[in-house]
């Protein structure tokens, strides 16, 4: 690929945990000969992520999200494999590497909880050593972005959880970083606060072309903002794409909403169906029907000929309910 | 890991400035925790110098006992690590992470925390000492020598308690509760370090031990060079062992830092 920022070769993560049996006895044994068990967190994952572009990295809790993130960032090292980020080994730590990435941490602050935004900021910039002229130019773009004037100067302990991830966002992004990783950042968040932060998410990425990894529970984020998704599951890549193209290859089905004609339906008389289709609700003269995806077309020109239809629509099942299949059944 | 470590940078002054302001919000915290350190010393204090009354013993006088006492307060004050207490919890709880997602060395940090903490506590604790001062009558002999000699004692004391304080914490790295060893090295610093006792009025055994351990040169050595009580022989033999265990803390810092990063960054935070 060209213009690669972001190369992963076969990364693995094993970590290594004491293992404790239960009882003082079984302490004492393991004060002297502690024994451990490997747990595998990540395994052999590899892709490419282009300069500029936005990648959802998604996975139930425990996945292997954000073990990822920190090796991408440089806090774990890893058990084998290779990484480059914009030309450095991330785990080096050098402060080159670090003054043109972020990290922020939707559970971890990196404002100083008594002293307003403003001094906070003017103490990252001097840690990145960004010139006097390009901070102020920065501080003011973010500050316009997200709406957060009136914020600067107030302690940061008197801010709302929304106000204070305004500010961490600011922060992270004042030296302006090529890459940046966000764990989390909308946890917690109401929703008004989540569809702002994305907005401004979205058009700073467009504006600054700056690479952005997210993880994050609420899909509406991945679905709003990352054109590509990563799914990882016990380690693994499962899917590394579109996320409508997740959905059509792990959800073979189509739903199907029909609204009949007649005033209402009696219990137990459901008109008949054909082959391969799933009632998922029936109530008054509603129906919702799973199809299989490639007889949808076949399915429903039947059900037209054999139904009194007033109404009928066809639609991919939502986004959640294909992660939830994945998370409780690993896509299986 | 040591690159740039003792170079001005600009963001170390940002950090210390940062953490100094963000401080002063607490200064009421800062003074309690002052005062709690003054206090047994002054009741040394007040139990040496009435036990002196009009004579002396062993060669020290009331007023004598009193000078010692009072700079023992300020050596005490400035030298005083606190941030080695932090430094554990930080890699606990990890918030390490984002110390070590910035790029300059996370030694910073500590030395930000340190100077502001040390601005905070004088502000409170030297015009007490003014005015116990006015009030208990010091009685010092100052030469010059032992005057210039004092800043350098002062500075490497600082230097020990801070490395060896800090190599003590980063034992977190690897144990959970590594603090309870700080706790340690106060109970040693207060029976070692002059704080009980001057040194040289401990009894024999003892003396051998404070003379060799690293406590002494912590506190009472600064306070023992500007007082007058050591010999010029005495007083190079101090240095040298000062030195040599502040230089001894310092490489144990770093290389506990150097493989406590590796052993976390392999377990993860």
């Amino acid at each position: 690929m060209e213009n690669t920022i972001i190369r992963v070769m076969e990364l693995t993560k094993t970590y290594r945990v004491p293992v404790r049996a239960e009882g003082l006895g079984a302490s004492l044994k393991s004060l002297f000969k502690p024994t451990y068990s490997e747990v595998s967190a990540v395994q052999a994952i590899s892709f490419e992520i282009p300069q500029g572009e936005m990648v959802g990295l998604i996975g139930p809790n425990g996945a292997g999200k954000t073990t990822t993130l920190k090796m991408l960032a440089g806090l774990l090292h890893p058990t084998s494999g290779q990484v480059s980020v914009a030309g450095y080994e991330p785990w080096q730590r050098q402060p080159q590497y670090l003054r043109r990435i972020s990290m922020v941490m939707g559970n971890k602050s990196q404002m100083l909880w008594d002293i307003p935004p403003l001094d906070s900021f003017r103490v990252l910039g001097e840690i990145y050593s960004v010139p006097k002229k390009e901070f102020e130019r920065n501080l003011e773009e973010l500050v316009q972005l997200l709406e957060m004037k009136e914020l600067l100067t107030k302690p940061v302990r008197n801010l709302s959880l929304g106000e204070r991830m305004k500010c961490e966002l600011t922060a992270s992004l004042l030296h302006r970083p090529s890459v940046l990783f966000l764990d989390e950042p909308t946890l917690g968040l109401d929703v008004s606060m989540q569809l702002r932060l994305r907005r401004f998410l979205a058009d700073y990425n467009r504006s600054s072309g700056t690479t952005v990894i997210l993880t994050s529970h609420y899909m509406a984020d991945v679905m709003a903002l990352c054109p590509r998704v990563i799914l990882i599951h016990h380690g693994k890549i499962l899917h590394d794409g579109e996320l409508g193209t997740l959905a059509r290859r792990l959800m073979p089905f189509k739903i199907l909403r029909i609204t009949l004609k007649q005033e209402s339906m009696a219990e137990n008389e459901l008109p008949e169906l054909p082959d391969g289709v799933e009632v998922l609700e029936a109530e008054s003269n509603n129906l919702n029907l799973r199809v299989p995806r490639d007889e949808a077309a076949a399915i429903t020109a039947k059900l037209l000929e054999t139904l009194n239809v007033a109404d009928l629509t066809i639609e991919d099942p939502s986004i959640e309910a294909v992660i939830d299949q994945v998370y409780t059944d690993g896509g299986q | 890991m040591t690159r740039g470590i003792f170079t001005p940078s600009r963001g170390g002054w940002a950090l210390i400035r940062s953490t100094w302001l963000s401080w002063m919000q607490y200064r009421s915290f800062f003074f309690i925790l002052a005062f709690g350190w003054m206090i047994p010393p002054l009741i040394y204090l007040l139990v040496w110098s009435t036990a002196a009354g009009e004579g002396s013993i062993s060669g020290m006088t009331r007023g004598a006992f009193v000078a010692y006492y009072l700079i023992l307060i300020l050596v005490n004050q400035i030298t005083y690590a606190q941030t080695n207490w932090t430094v554990g919890d930080l890699i606990r709880y990890g918030q390490i992470n984002k110390v070590l997602l910035r790029p300059i060395p996370p030694l910073y940090d500590a030395l930000a925390s340190e100077f502001a903490g040390k601005v905070v506590y004088l502000v409170f604790v030297v015009p007490i000492l003014v005015i116990l001062a006015f009030v208990l009558k010091p009685e010092l002999d100052l030469t010059l020598l032992n005057a210039l000699a004092f800043i350098p004692a002062l500075i490497f004391a600082w230097a020990l308690r801070f490395f060896w304080g800090y190599w003590l914490a980063l034992l977190a790295f690897w144990a959970t509760r590594a603090d309870a060893l700080l706790a340690l090295q106060d109970s040693l610093v207060f029976l070692l370090a002059g704080q009980v006792a001057p040194i040289a009025l401990l009894p024999g055994a003892l003396k051998t031990l404070a003379v060799i351990l690293p406590f002494r040169y912590m506190v009472a050595f600064p306070v023992e060079v500007i007082t007058g009580q050591l010999t010029r022989p005495e007083m190079l033999t101090g240095f040298a062992i000062q030195v040599g265990w502040m230089v001894a803390a310092v490489i144990l810092y770093a290389l506990l830092w150097r493989y406590g990063l590796k052993r976390y960054s392999a377990v993860g935070g």
